[in-house]
């Protein structure tokens, strides 16, 4: 398995509600590799999700240990299939930049905790409770496979929440 | 390999009373003119809409043309235009080494608030990237508000510029906060 290249809005994937897994077979685990991979392979990534690399199933991966936002309150690798958070409580505003949307950081306000449940690749089920940076980026990635970048969810451009890096 | 055309720009500002129409208008103008639109911010200050605008266009192009096209539509709106030649070393924006942060001050309405933080930071070799002010409060008890968004140099914790900035608040007898938002990459 191999790192893939991250999709870029306008990339039409990058809009699609994705399927759900209806069956976890080798497709899934290959799948699951290469977002690892991706991860991994992304300068400061702590997350990607399958329509991030052309593929419209609900699964992601999220791993925040290696961030200095995380590494103190972390589940550790997380490898998501069809993911659903059940509760969520407390908010506040972070400021988010996306690997399909370079360049751009936005303002984002987000549940500060979270329960989700999905399956594992092995296919049992689990629900952990998340919170902080991790319930942002786990957030964050779910997102993607409804079709919904951060650009969606900003709060304000009123002061300067948007910016590029340059003019050309 | 297809040579890049040259790309010209303009920083356009325009300020006048407030109406309906002012964007509408000087986008009609632009967009006549085939110009891109790289920037922009448009914004309520008190009564007046202040509109600052970076503008490209293909070569060949002249800052003429430009002012010649969008001052009628500025007259008619009664605004005044300013229209400046962007050189090639201001276009692309550095990315701020350091971290970012926000800088929350307010308090009583007085001169010089402004002026004492913002100089506090500039001897600090805080970068200021953004500022916005606003005087909310009654007309018999004014507070004036203050947001900034600021690059820290390196080394320099928020922390320590918020205690930095501990004097000024006791002698202007305003709240300063400072907290991080630098962003995240996910």
């Amino acid at each position: 398995m191999a790192t893939q290249p991250i999709l870029r809005y306008p990339h039409p994937v990058l809009k699609k509600l994705c399927h759900r897994v209806v069956t976890i077979d080798n497709e899934i685990h290959d799948l699951i590799r290469d977002l690892l991979d991706t991860m991994r392979e992304g300068p400061g990534s702590v997350g990607v999700a399958a329509p991030q690399i052309g593929v419209t199933l609900r699964v992601c991966v999220v791993d925040v240990s290696a961030s200095r936002h995380g590494k103190e309150n972390n589940h550790g690798q997380l490898c998501m299939i069809n993911p659903e958070i059940t509760a969520r409580s407390g908010t506040a505003v972070m400021r988010e930049g996306c690997m399909s949307v370079p360049d751009y950081t936005g303002d984002v306000e987000r549940a500060t905790e979270i329960t989700v449940r999905y399956d594992e690749p092995g296919g049992t089920e689990r629900v952990i409770t998340a919170t902080g940076f991790e319930a942002v980026a786990i957030q964050h990635e779910m997102d993607h496979l409804d079709g919904i970048l951060f650009l969606d969810r900003i709060v304000s451009l009123k002061t300067g929440l948007f910016r590029r890096k340059n003019y050309r | 390999m297809t040579p890049q055309p040259d790309i010209l720009h303009y920083a356009v500002s325009v300020v006048g009373k407030d109406r309906t129409g002012i964007v509408s208008g000087i986008a009609a103008a632009l967009f006549r003119l085939g110009c891109n639109l790289a920037d922009s911010s448009c914004t309520m200050l008190a009564g007046e809409f202040a509109v600052i605008l970076i503008v490209s266009h293909v070569k060949p192009f002249s800052k003429s043309r430009l002012y010649d096209e969008l001052k009628p539509v500025c007259d008619g709106l009664g605004m005044s235009l300013a229209v400046r030649t962007l050189q090639a070393d201001e276009i692309a924006r550095l990315e701020t080494p350091g971290e970012i942060c926000l800088i929350s001050v307010y308090g009583a309405d007085q001169p010089g608030i402004v002026y004492r933080v913002t100089n506090e930071l500039a001897e600090r070799g805080v970068n200021i990237t953004d500022l916005n002010t606003k005087l909310i409060g009654t007309d018999d008890e004014p507070v004036y508000v203050m947001m900034l968004e600021a690059a820290l140099p390196d080394g320099q914790t928020p922390e320590e510029l918020e205690a930095l900035l501990g004097d000024l608040k006791k002698e202007l007898n305003v709240e300063i906060g400072v907290r991080v938002v630098t962003p995240v990459a996910l």
